[in-house]
């Protein structure tokens, strides 16, 4: 005789699967916009990448700035002479930063007097502000060079008025770098088996009983207990298998930068698809249990997407705040549900070692929440109250 | 065989059952008359062990509904008050899923579905989605769902409800041939008409309580008045209201 648990499992896959419009949906908005961001953020970023690596400064006035046009073309610089309409483009966006040179600036510079120049800019966009510091940059370096010379030209030492001098030494990897950027991946990791297991999870409870089957279905000489195991089965396959295509489609979207300079940043590929599968499926489990509680108390469909819809805020919340507040890691972040697959995730994008007992905690913490949730439904659904519904 | 003894049921505040007893017997048409929120959907839910009587027994075919839940769904067809299908499956899958759930082998779904369908004129039907059904096409569904594993006792949960004359009448047509194979049928309605014209034994219940059990004839003989309707007027309290 075939498990009955398997038989709810099976009608209730195909159920799903016959509800087209669903299921586009949730193909459409889990699985394609994830690693579409990816994509787009990745372009902006390398956008942001290549203005920064082309040294290149906007001038006007470079015929009064001899010593200056001198120090950048030794420095490599690309001088580009400004259009004169450069103030209503830097408004508009298409430039970034323009340095001024005023007519009597080389008269003034021979003279030892400080000589203006001015630097225009819009620093209320982000994407300029490479060029603007760049700019800056320079011309900072120009003005040390010019002063450290006429120092030495009467004989003072320049390390008189560099009283520190500062080193940069940066300790972060390329892939370090890109986990800034990959916050991303760990949260649609996170959202994407809860969105994927929502549909079934409300349709298998409070669907089943707006509908009025399921008053006949625990007709069945079928204890409780294995019908919602079956439906609680058919939720995770669901959550389960959207997760996994989520991440695989960040896994192609993320080849798309391979052999650019972008690459270190965006090292996503199959071995850690695979560790974050190993973390993301039994915490599927648990959010499958959870939505199917929620849903349960829901009397008709609509109800159990509102109850569950504050299941997501919540959930969404957890990343935000580990993010935002800069949480360091810590063991007991591995028994917070979320909060533990949401930091170990960080660190397989940081390039990290994982160890199997990293694997283990937040496993079995999700698994004993399914288990518990799925507990109770069945409990419920043996309830004159839950069954056929409060009025 | 399903035996009542002294059901009753209280929700809350609520006397939903107070006082029901009955037996109906194999091979018989029982029905369960009266009036709307008298306490029959209650009584059927508590025969179907998904309501736990507040006092009293209920069994079927010697089984009690408290001891063996599952022994009694067992033997139990039950057509019952909510009988909505899955909509994105056909009519066959719909009934194909009870009969697995009750751990039927393949070729014995198939064999009962054909032949109720039969019965049912449903066989055309048979590989439609269900959800442009109308209302009877819905109701035939539901009861060969509840029927499929050739249950020795029936309940029907108002099974005429909403449905067109000629629906009704193929349906009592089956029920008469579920009786004629000896099974045990029970149904109930709020209809005079219906329980008169098909019930060997009708079991009149009000405000919770039965009120008068037996053949139409001594039924009407009992209560002293010329015809069945004023019987169960009378005997329902339909005419008094009480405060």
């Amino acid at each position: 005789m075939r498990s009955r648990t398997v038989i709810v499992l099976l009608k209730e896959l195909r159920d799903a699967l016959r509800d087209r419009r669903t299921a586009l949906m949730v193909l459409f908005a889990s699985i394609l916009t994830g690693p579409l961001t990816l994509v787009l953020m990745g372009q902006y970023l390398s956008g942001l990448e290549e203005k920064a690596s082309t040294l290149k400064v906007r001038i006007v006035g470079q015929e009064f700035a001899p010593p200056l046009v001198n120090f950048l073309q030794r420095a490599d610089v690309d001088i580009e002479k400004a259009p004169a309409d450069y103030e209503a483009r830097i408004k508009d966006g298409t430039l970034d930063a323009v340095i001024v040179v005023r007519p009597d600036f080389h008269e003034r510079f021979l003279a030892g007097d400080a000589a203006a120049v001015e630097l225009v800019y819009d620093d209320s966009r982000t994407e300029s502000q490479g060029a603007i510091r760049q700019a800056e940059r320079l011309l900072r370096a120009f003005n040390r060079e010019t002063g450290t010379l006429r120092l030495i030209a009467r004989g003072v030492s320049p390390n008189l008025i560099e009283a520190v001098k500062v080193e940069h030494s940066n300790t972060a990897t390329p892939r370090q770098k890109g986990a800034v950027l990959l916050v991303l991946i760990p949260l649609f990791a996170i959202l994407s088996p809860i969105l994927g297991g929502m549909t079934l999870a409300i349709d298998t409870t409070a669907g089943e009983r707006e509908r009025g089957s399921l008053e006949p279905l625990l007709a069945n000489p079928v204890p409780a207990r294995e019908i919602v195991l079956g439906k609680w089965l058919a939720a995770w396959t669901s959550a389960s298998l959207v997760a996994t295509l989520t991440l695989a489609g960040f896994v192609v979207a993320a080849s798309f930068f391979a052999g650019k300079k972008l690459a270190s940043l965006m090292q996503f590929g199959w071995p850690e698809f695979g560790l974050f599968i190993a973390f993301v499926l039994p915490l599927a489990a648990a959010t499958a249990g959870i939505l199917m509680l929620i849903a349960t108390y829901g009397r008709t469909y609509r109800e159990a997407q509102t109850y569950t819809s504050y299941f997501v805020s919540l959930v969404s919340f957890v990343p935000m705040v580990a993010i935002f507040t800069g949480l360091k890691d810590a063991f007991w972040q591995s028994v917070i549900p979320v909060l533990g697959q949401q930091m170990v995730l960080t660190r397989v994008l940081r390039g990290e070692s994982i160890t199997f007992l990293d694997w283990l905690m937040p496993a079995a913490v999700a698994l004993l929440i399914a288990f518990t949730c799925v507990a109770v439904v069945s409990r419920l659904m043996g309830e004159e109250r839950i069954v056929f519904g409060r009025s | 065989m399903i035996r009542v003894e002294k059901l009753a049921k209280r929700f809350g505040d609520v006397e939903a059952v107070r006082d029901v007893s009955f037996e109906a017997p194999d091979g018989k048409i029982t029905g369960l008359l009266g009036p709307n929120g008298a306490g029959k959907t209650t009584t059927l839910r508590m025969i179907s062990t998904l309501v736990r009587p507040t006092a009293g027994r209920a069994s079927v075919d010697g089984v009690d509904t408290a001891a063996d839940p599952l022994g009694v769904r067992a033997k139990l067809g039950m057509l019952s008050d909510a009988r909505g299908l899955y909509t994105r499956l056909t009519a066959r899958e719909n009934i194909a899923y009870y009969g697995q759930l009750r751990g039927l082998p393949d070729a014995a779904i198939a064999a009962s579905t054909e032949k109720l369908a039969g019965w049912l004129d449903l066989v055309p039907l048979l590989d439609r989605r269900t959800d442009g059904f109308s209302q009877g096409e819905r109701m035939k569904v539901a009861i060969a769902r509840a029927m499929v594993h050739d249950p020795r006792n029936i309940v029907l949960d108002e099974p005429t409800n909403g449905l067109d004359v000629m629906t009704t009448r193929a349906l009592r047509d089956v029920i008469r041939r579920l009786r004629d194979e000896g099974k045990c049928v029970l149904f109930s309605s709020h209809v005079m008409q219906e329980v008169s014209a098909l019930c060997d034994t009708i079991v009149i219940v009000a405000h919770g309580a039965v009120v008068a059990e037996g053949d139409p004839e001594t039924i009407r003989a009992a209560s002293g008045c010329d015809s069945l309707e004023d019987a169960f007027v009378k005997l329902t309290g339909a005419e008094e209201q009480p405060a």
